[in-house]
């Protein structure tokens, strides 16, 4: 008796162990924020030609399922040719070089509090006395819960 | 099935008394290791080998006796002897291991299982048997295959424990009484130990902190001394291994002798591999698409070199033990994304698949123990002593960033820990009903720092703890134990200063270049209480135990201090200067019934922490990089281990096992989130056979693993969902005569992912940039004993 009150026991521990599911929880947020500049207004297109001395405005659709929180651009150079671009054009690299001056931009920006939806929108000068090259130009956005995404593209400035 | 020799060697030595003594040794038929707690009985007359194997039976008469040899852990032999008119010394019997244990996994041997099961903690012994037979490319990854263990895997040499989905600081690994101690709490560190030599590792899944201290959160892996050679006894082995999926040559010979009091040991480990082949010819990762040259994880490849020496002595009463032991390895990161910034470069990874270049990291650990027992009346008094050097390069391609211009060299980040550890032990029998033990252990870490690329701070680190605990025998098959720690710790961190400068905007609208400070001389003091009250009934064939502990560990320096770009993983890291010592409490609960034929057994535990540390994505940026800031919360967690086997016939066993666990954050910033590297639910099922004979193969045996593993959509920022799998692994094992009448050569072959199969671990390191788990490899191993 006392042998099947343990295998009875043995096997409900056995049920109760097996049964939690690992099935997710509907209340947690599991989507990423998404980043796109493959639209008609987006800025800058994949081996755009960027002029020393003039501005721009850099745009790019972002959205999230619930909130977004903050965004981030960043232009360095790609004078050694390390490779971000994931647009899937292949723009003309010029030859490696050293660089002496080159043009570096790193700014962070909040989105307005409760947007699903949000259109960066910045302006930025090339200053005149940049090394002129290859350069990169990435955008990064993240959403309230901490997830990011990521896009960069291939850039030129002369 | 218990196919036992047993050798008789015979030396008599004059005597004139009456009476006669019969003394010899008991060792293990495979290993020549002295097997202790072996019943040696005849008519009136009884002995027990001692933990040298050693047994005597004294006040022999003159006569023939029968005597029954048995030991749960080996077939059961007999022996009959004539004494006449001499003293019968030297006798040696062979004992060969019997295969009711678990799939190999054997409690280590009668008093040694018998211990454990009257132990309230949740342990599981592993014998030098195991670990030959499931040789994998390290440590951690042969011990994968028990239930509840997992590991954290960076390429295929490295890896690092995992118990019931907690790794990094929350395990333990003990080596010889002392801790080790490495820079643990990286990504991309493995555990530096040789994975030869060892001959036992007890695993407690559970909390420990009440006799290992801080760290030992989820459990312990134990990495016992070596057993002490038999007297005037030289013996030594070399190890053999080729892989195919890494092309990997690996060789290791060990020797160790005694003479009376006198022992020592010695081995040297020499691994080479290649990159490693996945089951796929090109990574996509984030929209990168890398092409494989012919599925080389380009840069993979690796070289590890050991060697060991000990030097030892024992008495009657004085077992003392000197341990030293350097590991050198040198490791190569998949060269397209190391951590997850993606980079194209000029080097040619693939015109070798044997070369290490850019990113790589080396490794050096130094480490000197000293273990010495004394025995004194109802006292064991234990001391061990131990200093490692921990010594790790990381090594990059120098790249700008962001306002870092390009950096002079590889160095990236260098690490130099140096660590001290004195513990002492007094183990303590007032009566039959009592072992009381007393204990301190001290340590003392200095880490210092340098490379371009800053992490962590230097720091200084000094920890001390007092512990007392009873095993307390109720009655025989009854036992309690409890105990009650305390631990104080001090943290010094040192400040540093970027060496390049960054632009800072002043208050009156100027802007001006500074070196920034990432760290500050900070000191933090931190104290703590823990201990663990637990009962073990033994009921025939069923064990039960149930306990309760609370363990603790204390913040490291990169949680209270990181402040920097970690560039490997493209984050930007800080820690909280704030954060408390990490406090868990957990219940564990093991039923096992065993008997000859079948074993059946669950290890269900619910635990409680109530402020988890971990790296927590946060939605903003540092210099466009994500922010992630160390962060404490409560975490809800619960889980176990089921596994039961059956020996269908006296040749094939069925073993099935199964872990899950699972985990909630109940408050913070990640509420109702799981943690980091959270383990899928997973299965194993094996099937062995025990061959006869057959030809020149002495009890060939052939194993068969086939893991089933769920998704794990259980996931936390910036994770991503993990598809189940399953895989299928071969094995066979067998032993040859291969030199006259010497000890018999071992031979092994594995296939590992017999299908090729392309799946994905969730807890591995490359995980997170989306690399497959490692393809098909054949694997052969030899052991020659000589």
């Amino acid at each position: 008796m006392k042998q099947k009150f343990e295998y009875i026991f043995i096997a409900f521990s056995l049920l109760l162990l097996t049964s939690c599911s690992s099935s997710d929880d509907p209340s947690v947020d599991e989507e990423r924020p998404t980043i796109n500049i493959n639209y008609s207004g987006g800025f800058p297109q994949a081996c755009e030609i960027l002029e020393r001395g003039e501005s721009y405005t850099f745009r790019a659709q972002v959205t999230d399922n619930l909130e977004l929180a903050a965004y981030s651009v960043n232009i360095h150079h790609n004078f050694d040719h390390h490779t971000h671009d994931d647009q899937g054009a292949e723009c003309e690299l010029e030859a490696t070089k050293e660089a002496v001056n080159p043009m570096i931009y790193i700014e962070n920006f909040d989105i307005p509090d409760g947007s699903t939806t949000y259109e960066i929108n910045l302006s930025i000068n090339i200053p005149d006395d940049v090394d002129p090259g290859d350069y990169h130009c990435s955008f990064s956005v993240t959403d309230e819960t901490g997830w990011q995404s990521r896009t960069s593209v291939d850039i030129k400035i002369q | 099935m218990l196919s036992a020799w047993l050798f008789i060697s015979l030396c008599a030595s004059a005597g004139a008394q009456q009476n006669h003594t019969i003394s010899g040794f008991v060792v293990d038929a495979n290993t020549s290791a002295p097997v202790a707690g072996v019943n040696i009985i005849g008519k009136d007359l009884y002995a027990i080998s001692t933990e040298n194997g050693e047994f005597q039976i004294k006040n022999v008469p003159a006569g023939k006796y029968r005597f029954e040899i048995t030991h749960i852990g080996y077939a059961h032999e007999h022996f009959t002897i004539e004494v006449v008119d001499r003293d019968i010394e030297g006798l040696i019997i062979k004992l060969t291991e019997s295969i009711t244990s678990l799939d190999g996994v054997e409690l280590l041997g009668k008093t040694e299982k018998r211990k454990t099961q009257e132990l309230s903690t949740i342990s599981v012994g592993v014998d030098e048997d195991f670990l030959n037979k499931n040789r994998e490319n390290s440590l951690m990854q042969t011990l994968k295959k028990i239930p509840g263990v997992s590991t954290i895997t960076i390429g295929s040499g490295q890896s690092k424990p995992v118990i019931r989905g907690l790794g990094f600081n929350r395990v333990s690994v003990v080596q010889n009484g002392i801790k080790h101690e490495a820079q643990q709490w990286g990504n991309d560190h493995g555990l530096e130990i040789d994975q030869y030599g060892i001959e036992s590792i007890q695993i407690i899944k559970g909390p420990a902190s009440l006799v290992y201290g801080s760290d030992a959160i989820a459990g312990v892996v134990d990495i016992q001394p070596s057993k002490i050679p038999l007297p005037n006894s030289f013996s030594g082995e070399v190890n053999l291994l080729g892989e195919t999926n890494n092309d990997l040559i690996g060789i290791s010979t060990g020797v160790q002798g005694r003479k009376q009091h006198w022992f020592y040991r010695g081995r040297v480990t020499y691994r080479d591999y290649a990159d490693y082949k996945v089951p796929t010819d090109r990574i996509n990762y984030e929209n990168y698409i890398f092409e494989l040259h012919e599925n080389n994880l380009r840069n993979t490849a690796g070289e590890e070199i050991n060697a060991s020496f000990s030097l030892g002595f024992v008495s009657d009463n004085i077992k003392s033990e000197t341990f030293f032991s350097n590991v050198n390895a040198k490791n190569g990161f998949f060269a397209n994304a190391h951590g997850l910034e993606v980079r194209s470069s000029n080097i040619d990874y693939d015109s070798s698949s044997r070369d290490v270049d850019l990113p790589y990291h080396g490794v050096n650990h130094f480490k000197i123990t000293n273990n010495t027992s004394y025995y004194l009346n109802q006292h064991t008094l234990e001391l061990d002593l131990g200093y490692q050097n921990n010594q790790r390069d990381e090594n990059s391609e120098p790249v700008p960033h962001g306002y870092m211009p390009t950096p002079p060299n590889s160095r990236e980040r260098i690490f130099t820990k140096n660590t001290y550890s004195l513990n002492l032990k007094d183990s303590f029998n007032p009566n039959e009903k009592h072992d009381l033990v007393f204990g301190i252990n001290t340590e003392l870490q200095n880490n210092n720092i340098g490379g371009w690329g800053f992490l962590i701070p230097a720091y200084d680190r000094y920890s001390a703890g007092i512990f007392v605990y009873d095993h307390y025998k109720i009655n025989g098959n009854f036992h309690l134990q409890g105990g009650l720690r305390y631990d104080v710790g001090l943290l010094e961190t040192k400040s540093h200063f970027d060496w390049f400068q960054t632009p800072v905007n002043n208050p009156d609208g100027s802007t001006s270049r500074v070196y920034l400070q990432r760290a500050r001389n900070e000191s933090l003091e931190f104290s703590n209480f823990s201990g663990s009250i637990g009962l073990s009934y033994i009921q025939q064939n069923t064990t039960y135990k149930i306990n309760l502990g609370k363990s603790f560990r204390m913040p490291l320096a990169n949680e209270l201090a990181s402040d920097g770009v970690n560039y490997h993983m493209y984050r930007y890291e800080r820690g909280n200067i704030d954060l408390n010592p990490e406090q868990s409490y957990q219940l564990d609960v093991d039923i096992d019934h065993t008997t000859t034929k079948f074993n059946i057994g669950i290890s269900p535990f619910v635990n409680f922490f109530e402020n988890f540390i971990y790296l927590n994505p946060t939605s903003n940026y540092y210099e466009t990089l994500q922010i992630y800031e160390y962060t404490q919360s409560k975490v809800f967690r619960f889980g176990g281990e089921a596994r039961a086997g059956i020996n269908l016939t006296p040749e094939l066993r069925l073993d099935a096992a199964a872990e899950y666990v699972y985990s909630r954050q109940t408050s913070g910033p990640k509420k109702d989130f799981t943690i980091p590297f959270s383990p899928p639910l997973s299965g194993l099922l094996s099937a062995s056979y025990q061959f006869k004979n057959i030809a020149f193969l002495q009890l060939p045996q052939l194993t068969a693993d086939f893991r089933i593993t769920a998704a794990q959509n259980d996931i936390v920022p910036p994770e991503e969902v993990t598809e189940g799998y399953q895989s299928l692994n071969l094995s066979a094992n067998t032993t040859v005569q291969l030199f006259g009448k010497g000890k018999p050569t071992q031979l092994r072959i594995k296939i590992n992912n017999v299908f090729n199969t392309e799946y994905y671990d969730h807890t591995s390191f490359y995980r997170l940039i989306d690399v497959p788990e490692p393809g098909r490899n054949l694997s052969i191993s030899m052991t020659v004993p000589f």
